[in-house]
């Protein structure tokens, strides 16, 4: 059965490109747009990951961070940050909230998404 | 003696050209546009993608680009604006925002969104500058089509207030409601504006400075209207009296 991913990426063209890569490396994939609607969503689907945009309509990703950090199930959900500010974060930081890698909008392959998935569901 | 991380950062963001903010603001207010460039030209050019959705690509990097264009160039025009001769004439507002509107419905139509104006037909006329009051309304359309949800259409609209004596140009949204904390806030730095001005959270506020620094300019106002589904930014510009000295 394929991972699901969910994509919580404010920009709608990128988490669609997002998306492209990762179903044609055979995972399934959802987007969503803010990070309140994405609390729903992962209720709803128990995501094998989550790839994270900091900056986001409403609430930024730090609300979601603890969100899911405030019960057992949702706390063990690997998390890939995937930011313009990746410059200005530690992973030995984010690290206790659940995130296990970061990757830098601005420098980042294509297939480095695909990589950085497959290797926090090792 | 180099500076250190602290020195330097206070120094870049002290370093305001006639009240330029921060360059580090600009310059992370352009890394999401081009960043988005970056990834859609990379996937457009691996060939992993059909003729239809590369040409889809390509359109999404000429209008990106021209986003990207027009916050440089608002960012240009307003560290020129103390020294700069602008004329403020009497504007067709109605006519301003039809032609504003059928620049913008294609960046809207790529996004699934539509954009539409709210106005009687014979709006009175207002004083401003036609170059800068477009590029107003322009910052807060490309504003709402980042913050609308879902299908729900921004408007554009047009209304007179303080009984005639000005007219507002409003741009609503139907996104995330405006905390109280953040409202407060912006109408307290409008009053002050010499830094960036925070609407929401993940906005860098560049782009609300400048527009600020263009209504003042026009000896306008801009402001925002919370609503529980959404916001309403806008500007109150004066009315023209040219109608009625005839």
């Amino acid at each position: 059965m394929s991972k699901s991913i969910l994509i919580v990426e404010d920009d709608k063209w990128l988490a669609e490109n997002y998306s492209r890569s990762l179903v044609s490396a055979g995972y399934d994939t959802t987007i969503s747009l803010h990070a309140i609607a994405a609390i729903d969503i992962i209720d709803d689907i128990h995501p094998d990951a989550i790839i994270l945009d900091v900056l986001l309509t409403g609430s930024t990703a730090f609300t979601l961070l603890h969100e899911l950090q405030s019960y057992d199930d949702t706390g063990k959900i690997p998390i890939i940050i995937c930011t313009n500010l990746a410059s200005e974060l530690l992973i030995d930081n984010l690290a206790p909230y659940g995130v296990n890698k970061i990757l830098d909008k601005t420098t980042m392959m294509p297939d480095d998404l695909i990589a950085a998935v497959k290797s926090v569901l090792l | 003696m180099s500076a250190t991380r602290g020195e330097h950062k206070q120094s870049c963001e002290g370093s305001t050209l006639s009240g330029l903010p921060s360059l580090i603001v600009a310059a992370h207010e352009l890394k999401s546009p081009l960043a988005l460039v970056r990834q859609l030209s990379l996937l457009a050019e691996s060939g992993d993608v059909s003729p239809e959705d590369q040409k889809r690509m390509l359109h999404q990097i000429t209008l990106t680009s021209e986003r990207a264009l027009r916050l440089t160039n608002d960012l240009t025009k307003s560290v020129r604006l103390p020294d700069a001769l602008f004329t403020l004439e009497p504007i067709n507002p109605h006519q301003l925002c039809e032609d504003i509107i059928r620049e913008i419905t294609p960046l809207y139509k790529a996004h699934d969104r539509k954009v539409r104006l709210v106005s009687q037909r014979r709006s009175l006329l207002l004083v401003a500058n036609r170059d800068l009051l477009r590029r107003i309304i322009m910052n807060f359309s490309d504003n709402a089509l980042n913050y609308a949800e879902g299908n729900d259409t921004v408007e554009i609209n047009i209304k007179t207030i303080n009984s005639g004596r000005m007219v507002r140009l409003g741009v609503r949204d139907y996104g995330p409601a405006l905390s109280i904390d953040l409202l407060k806030n912006f109408s307290k730095k409008l009053t002050v504006a010499t830094t960036p001005i925070h609407a929401r959270p993940q906005s860098s506020g560049l782009g609300l400075y400048i527009v600020n620094q263009f209504a003042d300019a026009m000896n306008g106002k801009i402001g925002i209207t919370r609503h529980h589904d959404g916001a309403t930014f806008y500007v109150d510009l004066q009315a023209s009296k040219q109608l009625s000295l005839l």
